[in-house]
């Protein structure tokens, strides 16, 4: 540190201000004063004197190749942002257009470009200015406050090499300065006032609130229902099944079938085939053929509508309970295994009542699954029993050697009970 | 720093004075016997003059399309009281009056319909009409008295409309009379509503009559903006050429080429904006009778024709023009109009010629008889216009502003 | 204030050029005029009454926006065929007023048209307040508007992506870019004068709060020169912007197949109409501002002359647009098109379409009389009328396309409901509250800007005006 510096340092001289008549003489002096070797020096002026950047010597700024720059992000951005969601990630068709439709994407991609062009700009000239910088030695100078209004001023930093007091000064007032000015750094620090400290930590502790709040809740548990901010369509003015309605004489909501009508599919009165139940009991016997091609049927409507939870097996480990159970459900309760010997010593007509009823948590199918189908699943649920528990006798003696070869090439049991 | 010098109009040679009526005379022959060549060739394809015919019209909008930007551009200065724009007026003013050329260069493409050729337009051939409903219901508009009726009256709004501005604008030259600029001001305003009219009726009419299925309310638009950047390069590429002869060297400088590659760019940018909305709308909509137009410039080699022109007519010269500094050095400057005069040709060979040719890329011998004929008939027309009178409008009021004219 | 004798600047010489600004204003009085606005301590009662309005007619709106979001937007008007009623109406046209913001701002800057410099501030001002109008009403027709996140593309349990295909998507980002980069724009042209204001500030509380908004701004060369650089490259980048905006917004009916919405002129046609009705609004404000704010001799007749032409231009613009429509509905032998067009005219909302006609291509045709461009009630009527058309310009679009398509059987009419009234009526009040609060508390004119073209011998740079 040079002795001029250290001088200046322990006076707080922060600069010299000198103020000139206008424009076209503000300029004359900022070129004179880069003659006379000074670097760090400032013009002000209330509006932006042309020609004024070449008279100080100043390059032009980066800040166009800072807007390119956001520019090409943000279309390359939206581009890509476009591409990866409605093309790879969640790809759905859309009035008969590719997945990925540059046409259609262009809207966004332009508005990209010119939003991130615009921050680059506003963030970058704002930056690349130095601002915002609240506090500065100047704003403390009364004189100074014209440069908004009519004043043009030069200052010269003191921490500039050439920078002398009075040598600096007379130099000023050579190019034409009106009055000359030292200004000092400010002795103490400027304050906020308290009143606004105040106000913006309480705010941002009450902001910390509704975070807090919700991280709270998400990790304790709760046995009460949870809180409807917005109740969407969770609550709605209709009746549910089993309501009470003063609309009607009888005061129920539910009303029951007009005399002489008929449900669909309850045809006649066949409680063995409707019903599974002979003489009040479940049927032990099928009250459809026994074909083949029913138990196939019914391997179709069982991989689709009883699959998810029992198994595509029927071990009671479909993808829903697996879920379930990943989940940690409380109230899941684990389908039974077809294959228990609960399930098969039940005769198939309480097994074609357990379909269309339901039972316990399982709800009943037939409303989906039509009489003979539901057979078919019956019949499709005792294919799969037998075939778990089948012995070796059971093949057909012309089929055996099949199977041989086919457990040589697979050393594994064939019992894949757990 | 560097002051800005301004130039003294009284320092530079401004008139084409050794130009002789004979070299016009010489550029005119010259082109008819490209344009006889173009059709001899065309007659032996046996195609009823299709080919020849079609490539003549891309060929005459192509020049014509540089009229009428100029005439856009001398209104449009007038209307709005510019003052930087002086120096290069009068070139505008001389390229606007070569509709005139043009006026006479249409009858290659009227003749034949009159004489009952009718393979340019499917619309003119009776038979056809009585085979389609939709050619019956658009009879009222599409026939040829009313079409060779309404082009009469299109050149002569163009025609009359430019020989005001220049006649006026020459006129000032003697007397400096203030007065003029401010008729031709308060002109112009009725001239650029009837610009607007009669350019969108000649696009409709000229080129968007070849599909007469088809339809497009921006098609006008697309044509004038189009035009426009012609119009630009070509504005352009003249003062270049005639400060490459050492006239004019002193009065256009390097900030109004600066500005006209401003103002070329611009307008490339809305090109690409009108021929977005165009694409756009009917490619999402996807209604069959619109797509139809645009499927046929998807299929086959014209595919690559429409990518050349979306990364020709407007990436390309759009990043290539935003430097300052691309702007404001004649060699590159220069490029990039020869560039968009290419592109622009390209362009219109893209609206006329799947029509014709929707499976192959029908380029050969007769297109460049065309332009060659067409342009120097136009070369003849301007040149013509020009050697009588200064090039630049020597007492315009606001020529001092012009001439110190600075970017900023 | 300084006295200022208020000539004609009005008459088109072209061997000199007239003054931007009049009377003997120079750089102080420049600064006086505009903050001394700010800075008195009681605005004039006549601006309490019109806040007082003002602010009721907001309340109206918050109460209306309220009432829908808690019952369900079955409040609305809007049914079945006529899916898009009033919010879509009132939202076009506040986008559309919001544009001449930015062409005042941002493509005459560009075209150097310096006589934009004593309106461009609170055009500015009055793009951002459209913008907000018009951002309330699709926010709050989309029925559920707690779920209206559900837009932007971010990673969710539901595995879900918005799709980009859609124009109602591009609307919402065309429309926060727009409102983003207005409101940068806007305040970027007002940190050197919010400095002023700051630097004048009398009381702790002013200097405090412009000068947390003025950023430290000084006024030094390197400041302006950044300053002007990212201005200039604000204004290249809104220019764009403000053609894609309203092109995006006619996205929304010419992407569809419904007669009437789909045509290709649409893009330009909007962005003339906004532009249009923005200059037209423009004019509505700057007659009473200039004349309750004393500044007749900064927004001079002249600037309402330039905007009157303006006016007209955009306005031949819009009718050239109808006349291609609806030669080209004829020229285009669908008979959907034609019928839409012949029901605009003589079906049962003829009424609609002739007010609009009127108001919009027949009546700014005044402006050819050099009286009615330099006479403020008249120009003041004018604008209003032109500001009815627009709207009902929207009107028209929406409701006589949607409620006249293909099917006859699906046919309906529109009626609005109270709260579709009180909808907009109150956004004009959210409108006018938010422009008298900018009036009461900012630098209405561009003081620096102004400064920069006064003539020469008062202070500034050769001010070779180009206009």
């Amino acid at each position: 540190m040079d002795q001029a510096a250290r001088e200046t340092d322990s006076k707080q001289v922060a600069g010299l201000l000198a103020e000139f008549d206008g424009p076209q003489a503000l300029k004359a002096a900022a070129s004179g004063v880069r003659e006379a070797g000074y670097t760090r020096f400032e013009a002000y002026s209330p509006f932006p004197v042309h020609g004024i950047d070449a008279a100080m010597g100043r390059r032009r700024t980066l800040l166009p190749w800072l807007v390119l720059g956001g520019g090409i992000a943000g279309g390359l951005g939206a581009l890509l942002l476009q591409w990866w969601t409605n093309a790879v990630d969640y790809p759905y068709l859309i009035s008969g257009k590719p997945w990925f439709s540059l046409p259609a994407n262009i809207p966004v991609v332009f508005e990209a470009i010119i939003l991130l062009s615009a921050l680059a700009a506003f963030g970058g000239g704002l930056a690349l200015s130095g601002l915002p910088e609240l506090f500065h030695p100047l704003l403390s100078c009364a004189r100074f406050r014209r440069a908004t209004t009519d004043g043009f001023f030069l200052g010269i930093d003191a921490s500039d090499p050439q920078f002398d007091e009075s040598r600096t000064a007379a130099l000023l007032r050579s190019l034409g300065a009106g009055e000359t000015e030292l200004y000092d750094r400010p002795r103490t620090e400027q304050k906020v006032p308290r009143p606004l400290v105040m106000a913006v930590v309480v705010a941002a502790c009450l902001a910390l609130l509704p975070p807090l709040w919700i991280a709270r809740v998400r990790a304790t548990r709760s046995a009460s229902p949870r809180l409807h901010l917005v109740s969407d369509m969770d609550f709605q003015p209709k009746y549910l099944p089993q309501q009470s309605s003063p609309l009607f004489g009888d005061g129920r909501a539910m009303r029951p079938p007009v005399e002489g009508t008929m449900a669909v599919d309850q045809r006649g009165d066949d409680p063995h085939l409707l019903r599974g139940e002979v003489e009040g009991q479940p049927a032990t016997t099928f009250p459809v053929a026994v074909t083949s091609d029913r138990m196939k049927r019914g391997r179709s409507r069982y991989d689709i509508y009883c699959a998810t939870c029992h198994g595509l097996a029927g071990d009671g480990d479909g993808i829903t309970s697996q879920l379930a159970f990943e989940r940690e459900e409380p109230k899941w309760v684990r389908p039974l295994s077809v294959h228990s010997q609960v399930v098969r010593d039940q005769p198939v007509g309480q097994l074609f009542q357990t379909i269309s009823d339901g039972i316990r948590t399982m709800p009943g199918y037939s409303s989906q699954i039509s009489v003979e189908d539901r057979w078919a699943v019956v019949l499709y649920v005792l294919a799969l029993q037998r075939g778990r528990h089948a012995t070796l006798e059971d093949v057909p003696t012309e089929l055996r050697r099949h199977l041989d070869t086919a457990l040589q090439g697979d050393a594994r049991t064939p019992d894949t009970e757990r | 720093m560097r002051e800005h010098r301004i130039p003294n109009v009284d320092d530079d040679r401004l008139t084409l004075s050794g130009t002789r009526p004979a070299v016009c005379a010489v550029l005119a022959i010259a082109g008819i016997g490209m344009l006889v060549a173009g059709l001899v060739l065309g007659w032996n394809r046996g195609d009823e003059l299709k080919g020849f015919l079609a490539s003549y019209l891309v060929s005459f909008c192509f020049f014509l399309s540089i009229s009428l930007g100029a005439l856009f551009f001398v209104a449009l200065q007038h209307l709005v009281h510019a003052g930087w724009s002086v120096t290069v007026r009068r070139l505008a003013e001389i390229l606007a009056a070569n509709t005139f050329c043009m006026a006479i260069l249409f009858l290659p493409i009227l003749g034949p319909m009159m004489a009952g050729n009718s393979s340019l337009y499917a619309w003119s051939n009776p038979a056809a009409v009585d085979a389609d409903e939709l050619l019956q219901w658009k009879q009222p508009y599409l026939n040829v008295p009313f079409f060779a009726g309404r082009a009469v009256v299109y050149f002569l709004i163009w025609g009359l409309m430019a020989r005001f501005f220049l006649a006026n604008s020459t006129r000032q030259d003697d007397s400096g009379d203030p007065g003029l600029t401010r008729r031709m001001e308060k002109f112009s305003a009725v001239a650029l509503i009837l610009f607007s009219l009669t350019v969108t009726f000649a696009a409709f009419d000229w080129l968007m009559s070849l599909e007469p299925d088809w339809f497009s309310t921006i098609f006008g638009l697309y044509y004038f903006a189009g035009a426009v950047v012609a119009f630009f390069a070509t504005l352009i590429l003249f003062a270049l050429a005639l400060q490459q002869v050492g006239l004019v060297t002193q009065t256009i400088t390097t900030e109004h080429y600066h500005e006209l590659g401003k103002l070329l760019l611009g307008f490339i940018i809305f090109w690409g904006y009108m021929a977005f909305s165009q694409y756009m709308l009917i490619w999402y909509a996807n209604i069959p009778e619109e797509s139809v137009w645009y499927l046929a410039r998807q299929t086959g080699p014209w595919t690559f024709v429409s990518l050349g022109l979306l990364l020709g007519h407007l990436l390309f010269p759009f990043f290539g023009l935003l430097p300052r500094e691309v702007k404001r050095r004649k060699l590159l400057l220069g490029a990039w109009a020869v560039w968009m005069l290419v592109v622009h040709w390209i362009d219109l060979y893209w609206l006329v010629m799947p029509t014709f040719a929707p499976e192959h890329l029908p380029f050969g011998l007769i297109d460049v008889c065309c332009i060659l004929g067409v342009g120097s008939l136009f070369l003849a027309g301007l040149l013509w216009s020009a050697r009588s009178r200064a090039l630049v409008p020597v007492k315009d009021p606001r020529l001092d502003e012009s001439l110190a004219f600075e970017n900023f | 204030m300084t006295a200022i004798p208020v000539d004609d600047n009005t008459v088109q010489d072209p061997t000199r050029r007239a003054p931007l600004v009049l009377g003997d204003a120079d750089l102080a009085s420049v600064t006086q005029t505009v903050c001394e606005i700010a800075e008195r301590p009681r605005p004039p009662t006549s601006w309490y009454v019109a806040f007082a309005v003002s602010v009721a007619l907001t309340g109206g709106l918050f109460a209306a926006v309220g009432y829908l979001i808690v019952t369900g937007i079955g409040v609305l008007g809007n049914n079945s065929p006529v899916y898009w009623g009033w919010p879509i109406v009132n939202f076009v046209f506040w986008i559309g007023i919001g544009h001449a913001g930015t062409l005042i701002s941002a493509i005459l800057f560009l075209f150097r048209q310096r006589w934009r410099t004593s309106i461009n501030r609170f055009a500015e001002a009055m793009t951002l307040f459209a913008v907000a109008c018009a951002g309330v009403f699709p926010a709050v027709h989309v029925g559920r508007i707690w779920l209206v996140y559900w837009l932007a593309p971010y990673p969710n349990q539901m595995d879900l992506w918005p799709n980009f295909r859609s124009p109602l998507l591009w609307d919402v980002v065309a429309i926060s870019t727009y409102g983003t980069v207005s409101a940068l724009f806007w305040y970027l042209g007002m940190i050197p004068d919010l400095a002023t204001l700051r630097d004048r500030a009398t009381s702790r509380w002013r200097q405090l709060l412009y000068g947390l908004f003025a950023l430290g701004w000084r006024g030094s060369a390197t400041q302006w020169h950044r300053f002007e650089w990212a201005y200039l490259l604000l204004a290249a980048l809104a220019t764009p912007l403000v053609l894609s905006v309203h092109s995006v917004v006619s996205f929304d009916f010419a992407v569809a197949q419904v007669p009437g919405w789909h045509t290709t002129i649409f893009p330009p046609y909007f962005v003339a109409g906004a532009i249009f009705s923005g200059c037209a609004m423009v004019v509505t404000l700057a007659v009473p501002a200039r004349a309750y704010f004393g500044l007749k001799s900064l927004i001079t007749m002249r600037h309402l002359d330039n905007m009157n032409k303006l006016i007209l231009g955009t306005s031949l613009l819009v009718g050239y647009a109808y006349g291609v429509e609806v030669f080209m509905a004829w020229y285009g032998g669908n008979m959907y098109e034609a019928f839409a067009f012949a029901n605009r005219a003589l079906g049962p909302y003829a009424w609609a379409y002739w007010l609009m006609v009127t108001c919009n291509v027949i009546v700014p045709q005044l402006f050819w009389i050099r009286k009615c461009r330099t006479t403020p009630w008249i120009m003041f009527l004018i604008a209003v009328l032109v500001n009815v058309g627009m709207w009902m310009e929207r009107f028209v679009i929406i409701v006589s396309s949607l409620g006249r398509d293909f099917l006859p059987s699906s046919w309906g009419m529109f009626k609005p409901t109270a709260v579709d009234v009180m909808m907009l009526v109150g956004s004009f009040g959210l409108f006018f509250t938010l422009f008298l609060l900018f009036c009461r508390y900012l630098p209405m004119v561009a003081m620096a800007e102004v400064k920069a073209v006064l003539p020469p011998d008062r202070g500034p740079a050769p001010a070779v005006e180009v206009d």
